[in-house]
C-alpha cells in the first residue's frame, strides 16, 4: 500500500471534467498513490437533465461508473482533487461546504482544477477549500495538453503530500 | 509436492451484486498464509449480478487477466479501451505505471461468472497496455491452450505478459487426460474453473486450486460426468 491517499472528486455533465479528473487520478497512481474516484450529484432536477439528452446519457453512464462521495473519504485522503466544469462550480462548492471540521481537514491538500484552468470556476472552489482548512495548490501547469497537464498535476500534488507527511512525521 | 487449496477454504466476499471467492488474500480478506503462489498474486472467482460491476478504480504494476466462464464483461479504461469480453476470449491488461478502469456485467438480465488473475510483473513502471483476443473453443478441448505468456509472438496467438509465467486453459471430458511436463525448477498452479478433475491422483472440484512444486510432470484427468474446465499456470 502507498503512503499517500488521493481522493478525486469531480462534477461533470458531458464528460470533459470527468476526463481531466481521471487523468489527475492516473497521475496520482503514477506517483504511487492510492486513489478513490467520486462523482458529486447534480444540483439540477431530473426534468432539467432530461431536457438535454447528452447530459442524461452521460449522467446514466457516470452513475454506473462512479459512486457518490462517502463521509469517510475526506479523512482518508491526504489530497482531494476537486474537478469542475468551467461553467458550473456550485456542485463542487457544495461538496467543500460539506467537509468535516476545519480541525480535521487542516494541512490536507485541495487540488482544484477545471478544463482550461477556468479562473471564474476555480476561484470559488479555492475559497471554499481554504475555508474548509485545506492547503490549496493551484493547477497551473506548463503543458498545453489538458490531459497531460492534469496527469502532471496529479503527480505533483501526490509528491507534495508525500513531502508534507515526511516533514510532519 | 502437491498442496491442495480447497474451494471452501477460500476467502469470500458477498456484496449482493458480487459473490467472490478469493484463492489468495484480496481486499478485505487477508490471510498471511495465502498471499499468492510465486508470481501469481490474485485469483478471484467472481459472479457479478446482471447490470452490476466494479466502478472506476486504479491499478499499478500488475498484469491483470480476465477469463470469462459464462456471460460477458464490459471493460473501459483510461487508455481509451472499451470492449466486451466473453467466453473463449482473453483479456490482458498491463497496469504498468498506472491505469484506471471499470468492469461491468455486460448483460442487463443474466449474471456473469469470470476469473480474475493478477500476476506480479517482472519489471515495474511499464507503459500500460491492453490486449484482447478470441480463440476457437476447440483449441482447449483435450489440450492445454496457451492463453498468456512472456513471448511477444506465439502460434497460436496468446496475450503477452511481463513475467516469466504462462497461463493455459483446458476443457476435459469425462476420462480425458493431458500429460504436462514440468521443467526443472518450475512450479505450477492448477485451478478448477468448472467440473471436477484429478491431478496426479489428487481429486479436485470446482474452485479448488493446487500448488505444484518439485514435480516433473502432471497428469490432468477429467473426473466429472460432463466437461470440466481448468487453468494451469507455469511459474518460475
Amino acid at each position: 500500500m502507498s503512503d499517500v491517499n488521493v481522493l478525486v472528486v469531480f462534477y461533470s455533465r458531458y464528460g470533459n471534467a470527468e476526463r481531466i479528473a481521471l487523468a489527475t487520478g492516473v497521475g496520482a497512481i503514477q506517483a504511487r498513490a492510492n486513489i478513490r474516484l467520486r462523482r458529486v450529484a447534480d444540483h439540477a432536477d431530473a426534468k432539467t437533465i432530461d431536457a438535454t439528452p447528452a447530459w442524461r446519457e452521460n449522467l446514466d453512464r457516470m452513475n454506473r461508473d462512479y459512486v457518490a462521495p462517502r463521509p469517510a473519504d475526506p479523512q482518508w485522503a491526504d489530497v482531494t482533487v476537486l474537478a469542475t466544469p468551467p461553467d458550473s462550480c456550485a456542485e463542487i462548492e457544495s461538496y467543500c461546504a460539506s467537509l468535516p471540521s476545519i480541525a480535521s481537514m487542516r494541512g490536507k491538500i485541495a487540488a482544484p482544477l477545471a478544463p482550461r484552468d477556468e479562473e471564474s470556476a476555480l476561484k470559488p472552489i479555492y475559497a471554499a477549500a481554504a475555508c474548509a482548512g485545506m492547503v490549496v495548490v493551484p493547477a497551473k501547469t506548463e503543458s498545453g495538453d489538458p490531459i497531460a497537464a492534469a496527469r502532471e498535476y496529479g503527480q505533483r500534488v501526490t509528491e507534495m503530500a508525500r513531502s508534507l507527511k515526511k516533514l510532519s512525521a | 509436492m502437491l498442496t491442495l487449496r480447497k474451494a471452501e477454504d477460500r476467502g469470500h466476499t458477498d456484496l449482493g451484486w458480487l459473490n467472490s471467492y478469493h484463492t489468495f488474500s484480496f481486499g478485505g480478506y487477508n490471510d498471511p498464509k495465502h498471499m499468492g503462489f510465486r508470481a501469481l498474486r490474485v485469483l478471484n472467482d467472481d459472479r457479478v449480478a446482471a447490470g452490476k460491476g466494479f466502478g472506476a478504480h486504479g491499478h499499478r504494476d500488475m498484469e491483470i487477466l480476465s477469463y470469462v466462464i459464462d456471460g460477458g464483461l464490459a471493460h473501459k479504461d483510461s487508455m481509451g479501451e472499451q470492449h466486451v469480453l466473453g467466453p473463449n476470449e482473453v483479456q490482458a491488461m498491463s497496469a504498468g505505471s498506472g491505469v484506471i478502469h471499470s468492469e461491468f456485467n455486460a448483460s442487463a438480465t443474466s449474471p456473469t461468472h469470470f476469473l480474475q488473475i493478477w500476476i506480479i510483473p517482472a519489471v515495474e513502471d511499464l507503459k500500460p497496455s491492453y490486449q484482447q483476443f478470441a480463440y476457437p473453443s476447440s483449441e482447449k478441448r483435450g489440450a492445454l491452450r496457451l492463453i498468456a505468456g512472456p513471448d511477444r509472438t506465439s502460434n497460436p496467438a496468446a496475450a503477452f505478459i511481463n513475467q516469466d509465467a504462462r497461463m493455459y486453459a483446458a476443457v476435459l471430458g469425462a476420462g480425458d487426460s493431458i500429460d504436462q511436463a514440468i521443467r526443472p525448477g518450475r512450479h505450477a498452479w492448477v485451478q478448477v474453473a468448472t467440473g471436477a478433475i484429478d491431478v496426479n491422483g489428487v481429486a479436485m472440484k470446482e474452485g479448488d486450486g493446487l500448488a505444484v512444486s518439485e514435480e516433473t510432470s502432471l497428469r490432468l484427468r477429467g473426473s466429472n460426468a460432463g466437461e470440466s474446465e481448468l487453468l494451469l499456470f507455469d511459474l518460475a
